[in-house]
């Protein structure tokens, strides 16, 4: 039972740090409806920044906040140069931005730490374990994390439902010229929405870098569980994301543990299944 | 949007001086394609390196063509399919001792096999759902291919996979590779000219229509998904007996990723560009590390530049000019004379990447 548990919660943090990366992934899909492959080089991007960041500084927030902010000006960047034009052209944009992810990979691992693996630092104080009823001692730092990840999904969902600004989003969504027609500045809308989406990549990926170390190739293999996590949970909806987050996470842990050998090919079966199931998703909209 | 697409080109415009006298151009081509071995100074260098090799890449890549192009959805899954095949091969002779020829068929068949799998899990998605779940399948492939040790040998794969006679050498190896590309080539033009590859545009443009017309639409994307297979596990037996052994490394990411580089660099929409693609590919591959180690950012460069500036390829430049030196011409004329008529509407260049429109 306490095995059972741990692995539980295990699953969990691994899936705060998924739903971090693919929150930011569905909440640009749900609004511009594009999808952008460069997401894990964000990842993976924002993580090496706030390796360095952290490592210099000895100051993990400030890691943290420069790699999401890096991540979020590099997305700036990419969508004003390289999307803007083609944003009714998902195919265009989805190759264009493999494209970038591509040339990310290559680039990341020239760096001088980029062919090894890296982690990073946490300060001391949350090194620590804490005793948990029923699982015993657990680090302090997966709470922490998978506490974040709560927070910053309540507040997206809260953001764009609830705020004036999200709801501008959502009407730039449903009609982008209507919008424009009643005053709001569409592309000044998207642009942002383009960085918050990116820059969460970047924050996921120190959070990430932080529990598990950021190795070469982890662009695409994060890409890729997004990709299953937005499809899982249905495309654009913040809290799909965060159950195809949880089920994404809790199978793979307990594949890990029961059948190691199969663990990936049994995350990946949990996509084929909803998909028969449900084409558009847990909580996926069906587009008209 | 894709109105003349269906139809062969000389039944929609009068017939050009390509639509004339193209196949001496394609005459001239296969001429050189053959002559291949007696024209390059290092025949031991270039006939792998280049030429076998840009030809299986050329015909994975012509598979996602086809499929891009006649059903309009892009697979990220064709290398996938060429690697199952690839596996196949080394499967059935590493591991089973099976003769040469029988391994061949039964890999042929193990790949479409695994296309029609893949069509029965993805046909009902659409547009950049079906990219997404190509990819992601592909990569359960690639995770299982590395850590299976009983089938594949997990990471140091399935060796040595030999050529038989004789086919040891290297030019009969190019030439037959060069048949089975020719062959494949014709038989994509003839299903996609069939009344089959008509009823698939119809259902790429209209999928409403072609089921209120009593198609089953569903069962035509499998086919078709089917079909690509096939083509793509050529390639892939091509490749495994090329490379002389398989490993995952065939299927990972970085392989599926040069698939899609060949396609788009060659022409997305054209069946013949992608060997111009392949050959560029497999160019930058041998010989951009001579000046750079980052070969992988110019090929992604490259990949970029031809996204943004001509999305139809290599294959579609000629027509791209043609439609400037048009334009500007019609500019010309009207501002020489009062302006008669609106200068033809400029198509959307995009329109070479089918956007999957079948929603």
């Amino acid at each position: 039972m306490d095995q059972f548990l741990l692995i539980a919660l295990n699953g969990l943090t691994l899936a705060a740090v998924y739903f971090l990366v693919a929150s930011g992934l569905t909440l640009i899909f749900g609004l511009m409806r594009v999808i952008t492959m460069a997401h894990g080089t964000g990842y993976l991007l924002g993580g090496y920044v706030g390796y360095l960041v952290a490592r210099e500084s000895g100051n993990w927030f400030l890691g943290a906040l420069c790699g999401a902010l890096a991540v979020g000006l590099l997305g700036v960047i990419i969508h004003q140069v390289l999307i803007r034009r083609f944003q009714d052209d998902d195919m265009r944009v989805a190759l264009i931005t493999l494209g970038v992810a591509l040339i990310g990979t290559d680039l990341m691992l020239a760096l001088p730490f980029g062919s090894s693996a890296t982690q990073v630092p946490i300060p001391q104080e949350l090194q620590v374990p804490v005793a948990l009823p029923l699982v015993g001692e657990y680090p302090v730092i997966r709470i922490l994390i998978l506490a974040a990840a709560l927070v910053v999904g309540i507040a997206l969902t809260l953001f764009i439902n609830k705020t004036r600004v999200g709801s501008i989003v959502r009407a730039g969504v449903d009609d982008s010229q209507m919008t424009s027609a009643t005053g709001v500045n569409v592309r000044i809308v998207f642009a942002a929405v383009f960085a918050l989406g990116s820059a969460l990549a970047g924050f996921a990926g120190v959070v990430g870098g932080t529990l598990f170390p950021l190795l070469p190739g982890q662009d695409g293999t994060y890409l890729l569980f997004s990709l299953v996590v937005v499809i899982v949970g249905g495309m654009g909806s913040v809290p799909g994301a965060a159950i195809g987050a949880a089920l994404v996470g809790l199978v793979s842990q307990f594949a890990l543990v029961y059948a190691p050998t199969y663990a990936l090919v049994l995350t990946f079966a949990l996509m084929v299944i909803v998909l028969a199931v449900r084409p558009q998703g847990i909580l996926g909209r069906k587009t008209a | 949007m894709s109105r003349s697409k269906g139809m062969p080109a000389s039944l929609v415009e009068p017939p050009t001086f390509w639509s004339k006298w193209g196949w001496i151009g394609w005459v001239v081509v296969l001429a050189l394609a053959f002559a291949f071995p007696y024209l390059v100074d290092r025949p031991r260098f270039w006939l792998p390196n280049i030429g076998v090799k840009s030809l299986w890449l050329g015909i994975i890549a012509m598979s996602l063509v086809f499929l891009n192009r006649y059903v309009g959805l892009l697979s990220l899954a064709q290398m996938t399919i060429a690697g199952i095949a690839a596996y196949g091969v080394g499967y059935f002779t590493v591991t089973l001792g099976l003769p040469g020829p029988v391994a061949i068929a039964l890999a042929l068949l193990a790949g479409t096999v695994a296309g029609f799998l893949v069509a029965l899990i993805a046909a009902r998605t659409k547009a950049i759902y079906f990219l997404m779940i190509t990819l992601a399948l592909g990569q359960v492939f690639y995770s299982w291919a590395s850590q299976a040790i009983e089938v594949t040998n997990a990471r140091r794969g399935l060796a040595p996979i030999p050529r038989t006679e004789p086919f040891t050498d290297i030019s009969m190896f190019y030439w037959a590779v060069l048949a089975c590309a020719v062959i494949c080539f014709l038989l994509c033009r003839y299903v996609a000219k069939s009344s089959f590859g008509l009823a698939l545009e119809g259902i790429r443009d209209s999928p409403e229509r072609m089921a209120a017309l009593g198609y089953r639409v569903n069962r035509y994307r499998i086919a078709a998904i089917t079909f690509a297979a096939f083509i793509a596990s050529v390639g892939g037996i091509i490749l495994v007996f090329d490379r002389a052994q398989v490993d995952p490394d065939v299927v990972s990411l970085s392989s599926t990723l040069d698939i899609l580089v060949v396609a788009v660099i060659g022409g997305i929409g054209s069946l013949g560009g992608v060997f111009v693609g392949a050959i560029i590919l497999t160019l930058l591959d041998n010989f951009a590390q001579d000046f750079t180690d980052r070969y992988m950012t110019l090929t992604g460069i490259v990949f970029i530049l031809v996204l943004l500036f001509a999305p139809a390829g290599i294959a579609g430049i000629g027509k791209q000019v043609k439609r400037a030196v048009d334009r500007a011409r019609s500019k010309r004329s009207e501002a020489d004379e009062s302006p008669q008529q609106e200068p033809p509407a400029e198509q959307p260049t995009g329109e070479a990447i089918t956007k999957g429109k079948q929603q």
